[in-house]
This record gives structure tokens, C-alpha cells and sequence, in this order.
């Protein structure tokens, strides 16, 4: 709470926001150590009353570490705990949105959410890792095959000539209010999830666009091939204390997803899931991307579950998409201003 | 999605013809609780399961004979089923100035109803649109995710937590009333509609869902709804819902917004470019 930002009266808001949405953790309590390191204490997962391990409850995975590590910090994989408080910093100040230091009208616009509709998290993961990926060491989305060099090529070609909201399908799945794809990834606010546990059963309730994640775990074999969905098909099943997830059945579509999990991958994803509860308020998540006809190598991105209180909001994408009404009009309004200027104005 | 309920509908029919036999016997379910449901660790009827309504009430919630769909070229395969109304005496006590507002959406349905542009279809509409629900079951949550537009809901049972905001799917919370499940919906905005009829509410809408095992595959759902600024009293729809019994059965997508674009932001796509 020592950032500057926090102290200003117009942060008074996300004050209050924070407060009430950020992760209930008992002072003191020493963040476990992710990945590498099994909890030592002794605490025991606590089980349903069909002995699976519990993940129940609400969750957040906000987080303000990036997917890719970015350029400048390569090779760098862990902060040091001042680093991490330094990035932190520079992150949250870089990201305020109810800054007006720069007032022409453009940047006014670019900050028409301030932030009082943000609700990233205020730290990065405990591992203190740079990046989300965990696997390849670099932390980048590892290169794409040629196939796949070959098919972004023949996709920008057939874009060519096309602008960009010629229609609503030049603009991404989430504009759409399609699908944020799943796993979804932290994002700026809405990061919450709701897991339940039936019997043969896990769901998933994803806030962002209240899109649920069924999940049967009594071995069944996936759906065929012939159904394709955004979310997948996923079947699941339990590792010692660890839900291993497995998706397919993709719609190709979830390539020119902007948000989406897996960094361009398609129809043939095949993502794997791993949910390990280590204590009571953190599910260390981790998952697998592997499409071979995209990536020349699977990759793996872990990012905590950390619980919230909740409750769960209803978000209501669709219902509310002014933005793609004034998307394209705007479009086909700035295409009439043109066509007239090109009339009246080279006389 | 036509196919798919045709392909389910012996199914269903079986599970319909003992739910029958079973409200036969025990015309009010509420008095008479001989079945006696499976229970979940915590002692509760155990309503876990995918679910479906089958019946004609998201045409239309009162009694309506069988009529001509809205598009000529499809003839017999999309037209309006008859069916007997869900609603409790049939009657929908309407005050006078909502009478107008009901017959503007019937006559405007195609423009006007909400389940046209894939919006979240409300309570308790999403519970008997003709496709299925899950019912995920616990102490603390109940979750139902319906397969209409991948909506969904959160019942917080036994919470005095007030709904932070108006919602298209309403704030639920619900008790155990014997082997009855209690929701208490409220906190609606007024966009949703009961039926493709054209019947309404305002925000002031106040739904109590109660759901009732009667037999190992089919609830008894019963809906009170109340509306002080469209209805004069609080009025009842009833039905049975029945377990999909597929071996294989699982929700599936049907996330309609893509088929929903083209009528909405249709005329705002570029001239030219197709």
C-alpha cells in the first residue's frame, strides 16, 4: 500500500476495491514457494467428502507478471525480493490509469477506463519468476513451425485490402464477446473463477464473459472430432493430490484470439492441465500447450490461484457491446468523411 | 440443436412417462413427499445431474394452439408447437398499462425478444428454453450452467450477501425447505422476457424457485413470480424437469453470439466487402 498512486484521494476508490477484492491472506504468512518446493508445513489438503482433493471456493489468478518475460530482462528468470518490489512498483505506476499528466485529447481517450474498473492484482507471482512461462527456460512462446509461418502468411493475404472493422469478424473473439478462451489468462479485471465439485464432476465458472468449463472426471473418452468448441472438450482425472485436465476438440477459430491462452495454437491443441492445492488460500496452476502443426516445442505456463472472497459478478459481455456499434459505425463514418473529402477536396 | 432434442426425445419421453405415472399418483407434490431423493454427503437431496424442461412455455407460457412460424421457407420444420400453458390457471394478472406493453412484444417478438440476440435469457426462462442445465451441487454453491449462451448462475445458499449490481440472470440465494430447494431471485434488470410471447416484467421482478425431487429422474420446478409494477398479484408456473439419462450426456456449446451478429451489426458491415 506504499505506492504512490494508492495515496492520491481519486485512488480512493480502488482503495476500496482492492481491499474488498484482493486475496484474504493472514499477515505474516509466508507465500509458498510454488513450483519447486512441496509444502513442508503441516498442513493436509483437505478432501470433499468423496476424498478428492478440494479446490472449492473462489478463486483469482491476477497477477501482474507477464506472460513472456520481456526482452530487456532476458536471462534474467527469478527478481530478487527488492527487484520484485521495484518491478512492482514501475508496473503499478505504468499502468495507472487515472493519471491525466498527458492531456491531449488521444491520451484522455487511451484512459477512458481509469482505474476504478482495474482489478489486476498488486503483485507478481510468489516465485517471484519474470515471466508466466516456466517452460522454455527463456520464457518466451517457443518459434512456430514453418506450417505455421506459412499459414499466418496465407492469412494475412487473405486480409489484404481489408480494414480494420470492415465488418465484426476483423475484430478479436473478446471484442466479439465470443469466448476469453480457456484456460483464461490473468487480465485486467474479472479474474476470478468459481470451482465446484460433484460427484465425477469438476466445474469451472470463469467470470470474465460467465463462461463455465464442465469437466467430467469418470474416464469417458473425449467428444469426436466433429465437434469442435471454443472452450474444448475436457476430460479430467486426479494425480495423487493433482487434477490433471486434458482439452481438445478446439475450433481452429481460437488462433485470433487475443486473449487467449495459447498463443496462436488451433484446432489441434491438445492442453493439459495440472491444479495442485498447496495451502488453503493457493491452487498452484500450471498448464501445457502443445500443438505441433504451431509450435515447434510444447510449452508451460504457471500461474497461482490465490482465493477471494467473491462474490462472483455477472459479466455480461454481449448485452452490453456498445463498443462494437460504435466500432463500426465509426468505421463506416470515418469511410463517409473520406469518400466526401475525396470529392470535394482535391479542387 | 433441433436435431440434437430430436435424437434425445425417446429418452426424455421414457423419463416423461414416469414422471407422469408419479404426478398422477401425487397431485400435490407438496403435501405428499413419498419419494424420498438420494442424498449428497451433507444430508441433502442430491439434485446433481443435467437437466432439461420439456415442454412448449418458451413459445409461450399460457396455453397456445400449434401456428405458422415467422419464416415462410421453413416451413413445418420451424412453426410453433401447441402446448398447454405452465402457468398456474393460465391466467397472467397483468395490470391494465402492461397489457398494451405484452401484445407490443408479441407483435414485435421478432425484433424485440431477448433470446433473438443472444442475450442472457433470465429466470426462470433459462430453465425451460429447450436445451439442458447442469445443477452442480455443494454446500455453499449450487451452480447452474445453462447450455442457452453458455449462461450460468451462482445460488449462494444461506447468505444474507446483497447483490452488488442489477444482473440479466438475477441474484440467487437459496435454503433448504425440507427436500426442497428454495431460491430467492432478485436484483433483475427488466431486459429479459419469460417467453417468445412476448410476456414481461419490470426490475422490480422477484422470483421463488422451488425444486423438488418426485422421482429419481425428474424435479418438480414451481415458480412464483412477483412484479408490483407490471402484475396485480403474485402468480405460479409449474412443471417437471427431467434428467438426461444418455450414458454420454454433457452440456455442450451452443455460445450464440455468432449467429446473432449478422442481424445485429449486419448493416453497419462495409458495403464493398462481404
Amino acid at each position: 500500500m506504499s505506492h504512490r498512486f494508492l495515496a492520491s484521494m481519486s485512488a480512493l476508490p480502488v482503495v476500496i476495491a482492492i481491499a474488498l477484492l484482493a486475496p484474504v491472506r493472514a499477515a505474516g504468512q509466508v507465500q509458498s514457494a510454488a513450483e519447486a518446493t512441496p509444502t513442508v508445513k503441516t498442513w493436509t489438503v483437505p478432501r470433499t467428502p468423496d476424498g478428492q482433493p478440494d479446490l472449492q471456493g473462489i478463486w483469482s489468478n491476477g497477477t501482474l507478471t507477464p506472460l513472456e518475460r520481456p526482452r530487456e530482462l532476458a536471462g534474467k528468470q527469478f527478481f530478487t525480493e527488492q527487484e520484485a518490489a521495484e518491478y512492482e512498483k514501475r508496473v503499478l505506476e505504468h499502468n495507472n490509469a487515472d493519471r491525466r499528466d498527458n492531456q491531449d485529447a488521444e491520451a484522455d481517450v487511451a484512459l477512458a477506463y481509469n482505474n476504478f474498473w482495474y482489478d489486476r492484482g498488486t503483485k507478481i507471482v510468489p516465485t517471484r519468476r519474470t515471466s508466466l512461462i516456466v517452460d522454455p527456460p527463456d520464457g518466451r512462446i517457443p518459434p512456430l513451425t514453418p506450417e505455421a509461418h506459412k499459414r499466418e502468411a496465407a492469412r494475412a493475404e487473405a486480409r489484404h485490402g481489408r480494414g480494420a472493422a470492415d465488418s465484426w469478424e476483423d475484430r478479436n473473439l473478446g471484442e466479439r464477446c465470443l469466448t476469453r478462451g480457456a484456460p483464461k489468462l490473468p487480465g485486467g479485471y474479472n479474474n476470478n473463477f468459481l470451482i465446484l465439485q460433484g460427484p465425477g464432476y469438476v466445474a469451472i465458472l470463469q467470470e470474465m464473459i460467465h463462461e463455465v468449463r464442465v469437466i467430467p472426471l469418470d474416464g469417458r473418452p473425449h467428444v469426436s472430432q466433429n465437434i469442435r468448441q471454443w472452450l474444448g472438450d475436457s476430460r479430467g482425472h486426479w494425480e495423487g493430490n493433482t487434477l490433471v485436465v486434458d482439452t481438445t476438440d478446439f475450433r481452429d477459430e481460437i488462433r485470433s484470439n487475443a486473449f487467449n491462452c495459447c498463443g496462436g495454437a488451433g484446432a489441434n491443441l491438445h492442453l493439459v492441465e495440472r491444479f495442485t492445492r498447496v495451502d488453503n488460500d493457493t491452487i498452484n496452476y500450471q498448464y501445457t500447450v502443445d500443438d505441433p502443426t504451431t509450435f515447434t516445442r510444447p510449452w508451460t505456463v504457471a500461474v497461482p490461484l490465490t482465493k477471494t472472497p467473491g462474490p462472483i459478478y455477472e459479466y455480461a459481455c454481449h448485452e452490453g457491446n456498445y463498443g462494437m456499434v460504435g466500432i463500426l459505425s465509426g468505421a463506416r463514418a470515418e469511410e463517409k468523411a473520406a469518400e466526401e473529402a475525396a470529392k470535394t477536396g482535391p479542387r | 440443436m433441433q436435431n440434437c432434442l430430436r435424437g434425445t426425445t425417446f429418452v426424455v419421453a421414457k423419463a416423461a412417462l414416469v414422471a407422469a405415472l408419479w404426478l398422477g399418483v401425487m397431485p400435490t407434490v407438496g403435501q405428499a413427499q413419498a419419494y424420498k431423493a438420494p442424498r449428497t454427503a451433507d444430508g441433502k437431496p442430491d439434485l446433481n445431474g443435467i437437466w432439461e424442461a420439456l415442454n412448449t412455455a418458451n413459445w409461450d407460457i399460457q396455453d397456445h394452439a400449434a401456428r405458422m412460424g415467422p419464416m415462410v421457407a421453413l416451413g413445418a420444420a420451424f412453426s410453433v408447437p401447441a402446448g398447454l400453458g405452465v402457468v398456474e390457471g393460465n391466467e397472467i394478472p397483468y395490470l391494465p398499462a402492461a397489457v398494451a406493453k405484452k401484445k407490443e412484444n408479441s407483435e414485435h417478438w421478432l425484433t424485440a425478444d431477448p433470446e433473438i440476440k443472444c442475450y442472457l435469457p433470465g429466470v426462470p426462462r433459462a430453465t425451460y428454453m429447450p436445451y439442458p442445465f447442469q445443477i452442480f451441487q455443494t454446500p455453499q454453491y449450487i451452480l447452474m450452467a445453462y447450455e442457452f449462451a453458455g449462461a450460468s448462475r451462482t445460488i449462494y445458499m444461506n447468505s444474507n450477501q446483497k447483490s452488488p449490481n442489477d444482473t440479466w440472470m438475477g441474484w440467487s440465494v437459496g435454503h433448504w425447505d425440507g427436500d426442497t430447494l428454495v431460491v430467492d431471485v432478485t436484483s433483475f434488470n427488466d431486459q429479459t422476457w419469460f417467453d417468445r410471447a412476448g410476456n414481461f416484467h419490470s426490475d422490480a421482478l422477484h422470483v421463488v424457485e422451488r425444486y423438488t425431487p418426485i422421482s429419481p429422474d425428474a424435479l418438480d420446478y414451481e415458480v412464483t413470480i412477483e412484479d408490483q409494477k407490471v402484475f396485480s398479484r403474485p402468480w405460479k408456473m409449474r412443471m417437471p424437469l427431467y434428467r438426461r439419462l444418455e450414458k454420454n450426456a454433457q452440456l455442450l456449446e451452443y455460445k450464440c453470439v455468432e449467429f446473432a451478429e449478422e442481424l445485429m451489426y449486419g448493416p453497419l458491415r462495409k458495403q464493398s466487402s462481404k
